[in-house]
């Protein structure tokens, strides 16, 4: 499909008619991602800062049974979770969050087939915007994204102005969404949001990705690691606000002696219980070696797995961080250790 | 402001200290924890309106541990964090050097001017803005912004509600965490080694994010904190989820004070409110 373009009011229309469907509308308020009540509530601002949290609980939950358990004295009866087929719309989302299902989606199918993501993501239409904002902490342009991306996108808009938006199909399943809303969409202006688009302010690239993996596979034992850990106070904001940390943990929640359920919870590396050993042994035993795996994991061992950085450049862990530690910073200083070798 | 970085620098060269835990400016205004382990590395320190952090969460980590002796830049509320850490004996005071610094205000977050507005709330009515204990002292008290105590007002009107409404609003806030326990990691006075959220053999609490789960959390958390809290409000300032923790944690200090005559972190001499007893205490809540 050409790209076409829709007003404010007709995507607040579009929203308000979902929601009479029954869908779920996810969209970056001031608050952060919220489920929309009505259409109006939608603001489409794409020079908002990120929200502070990305909507990753939306597809990724950050507390979910994955299975109901009722014990007797000779047998254990299990009941599988029914996952509601709902279909849910991310609405106006920032090119650095829509991207992370793809990556995401890479290791929720890699030995396992996670049908808790894959149910969700495949009832998720994802609907990207430009951005248009940056701060200090923004660096997507050091890790492969932009801020007109449109990658991850099923459909991606570009203000034109306060009242219009140019929208561009990305994917068959964006087609097969919009196609109901046709009503709402006129025909594109040739080279409108081409324009739109070279106006952006790009964030500087700071690093390279490549080079930094490279530092990191040699330098295990560096000192760098310890310099920039040691101030790490050990929570999981960092990990829990960014779209694409992954790790969960399983536990047993008996409601009674006698019936309980299975939750997957999110964890997060810099926790001093991630990997200790029911030995009492813990391999990563200090937080700057806490802190070596977050780096390592996003920026060597998924490339080396997945082919994909595990990081969005959005910033949300360093805005976050109580304790001011910046992620574009240290990796900067990655790549500038790995420039003198 | 006295030189910030000939003071943190005499540290070492008086041998005095072997690593000190100051602030250091990143991206204009902006300030981080940091910890220098040799003369040079304090050329960066600085004192503003934007010190947020309380540093005394560092004393009692592992990796901060090792060095020995350490310097450390104190307001007064920090300060109040290190004494109750000596009431509770987590830490010698032989082996801390508190550089305390006389102060004005903070900001509540950076990128913003300092003013009435912006003041941390934690910098109302501040009862220590000389800090109460310190080896040397910098800086001079000025006068600081008036602004209305919001937090306070909260207080009272939840106060006036009922149980059930209570639960409400506890329930709508408590829903909101995520469990990152960042909360937990930035408070000075959270320490334990192990934490009780942790245990599991037997699970107190649930590790999920769950309502029970986020619920048994947080009040256990507040109940933890009660006679205990020096109101830095590093919680709140730390919560991504921007739950309002500081209410639950300023009430349970404002019962202390009304009830049992006392404040946490005055006096390194004075026994801990929770940890103390006296023959004298009041038994009459006993039926």
């Amino acid at each position: 499909m050409d790209e076409k373009i829709i007003t404010k009011e007709n995507l607040k229309a579009m929203c308000s008619e979902l929601l009479k469907n029954n869908v779920d509308v996810i969209s970056p308020l001031e608050n952060g991602y919220l489920k929309l009540k009505s259409g109006d509530e939608l603001t489409l601002d794409s020079k908002a800062k990120h929200t502070k949290a990305s909507f990753k609980e939306y597809v990724f939950p950050k507390t979910e049974p994955i299975i109901f358990y009722k014990k007797s004295q000779s047998d254990v009866e299990l009941l599988d979770v029914k996952m509601e087929d709902k279909q849910t719309v991310i609405f106006g989302a920032k090119p650095c969050d829509v991207r992370s299902i793809g990556i995401l989606r890479k290791v929720f199918n890699w030995d396992y087939k996670d049908e808790f993501f894959n149910v969700r993501t495949n009832n998720t239409i994802t609907i990207g915007m430009m951005c248009q904002f940056c701060d200090d902490f923004c660096f997507c342009t050091s890790v492969g994204l932009s801020p007109v991306s449109s990658e991850g996108s099923d459909i991606f808009l570009i203000p034109l102005d306060e009242n219009n938006f140019a929208l561009r199909v990305i994917t068959p399943k964006g087609e097969e969404f919009i196609k109901p809303f046709g009503k709402y969409l006129m025909d594109g202006i040739k080279g409108k949001s081409e324009a739109a688009e070279k106006n952006v302010k790009f964030p500087e690239k700071v690093f390279d990705s490549e080079k930094v993996k490279e530092w990191i596979t040699n330098n295990f034992e560096n000192e760098y690691w310890n310099t920039i850990g040691k101030m790490c106070l050990g929570c999981a904001q960092c990990a829990f606000v960014c779209p694409v940390c992954h790790c969960f943990d399983i536990v047993d929640e008996d409601y009674n002696y006698t019936e309980g359920r299975r939750m997957k919870n999110w964890d997060g590396c810099q926790f001093d219980m991630f990997t200790l050993h029911a030995s009492g042994h813990n391999p990563r035993d200090i937080q700057s070696k806490r802190y070596r795996q977050r780096i390592s994991h996003k920026f060597k061992y998924y490339p080396d797995k997945f082919n994909e950085i595990l990081c969005t450049g959005c910033g949300r862990c360093s805005r976050g961080c109580p304790v001011s530690m910046d992620i574009k910073e240290i990796v900067t200083g990655i790549g500038e250790l790995a420039n003198k070798v | 402001m006295d030189d910030i970085k000939k003071i943190a620098r005499e540290l070492f060269t008086s041998g005095k200290v072997n690593a000190v835990l100051g602030y250091v400016s990143i991206n204009g205004q902006r300030t981080k924890p940091f910890l220098a382990t040799k003369p040079e590395e304090t050329d960066n320190f600085i004192i503003n309106k934007y010190i947020l952090n309380n540093l005394t969460v560092y004393l009692t980590k592992k990796e901060i541990l090792k060095y020995g002796k350490i310097g450390i830049f104190a307001k007064g509320c920090d300060v109040k964090a290190i004494v109750a850490l000596l009431q509770e004996s987590q830490i010698k005071r032989e082996e801390v050097y508190i550089v305390g610094i006389n102060c004005n205000g903070v900001c509540a977050d950076f990128d913003m001017e300092f003013s009435g507005e912006t003041i941390a709330l934690k910098c109302l009515n501040c009862e220590v803005r000389t800090p109460k204990l310190y080896d040397e002292l910098i800086g001079t008290t000025e006068e600081m912004p008036k602004a209305d105590d919001g937090k306070l007002k909260m207080i009272r009107k939840i106060e006036a509600l009922s149980s059930a409404e209570k639960w409400d609003i506890f329930e709508e806030q408590f829903d909101k965490c995520i469990k990152c326990y960042a909360c937990r990691q930035a408070c000075p006075l959270c320490y334990c080694e192990r934490c009780i959220s942790d245990k599991s053999v037997p699970r107190w609490i649930e590790s999920s994010a769950s309502k029970r789960g986020n619920f048994s959390w947080n009040i256990i958390r507040a109940f933890h904190l009660a006679g205990r809290c020096i109101g830095c409000n590093e919680c709140e300032r730390a919560c991504p989820m921007e739950i309002p923790l500081s209410l639950l944690n300023r009430k349970m200090a404002m019962v202390a004070q009304e009830e049992f005559k006392y404040v946490s972190g005055l006096d390194p001499n004075t026994p801990t409110l929770i940890g103390s007893y006296d023959l004298k205490d009041d038994e009459d809540f006993i039926e």
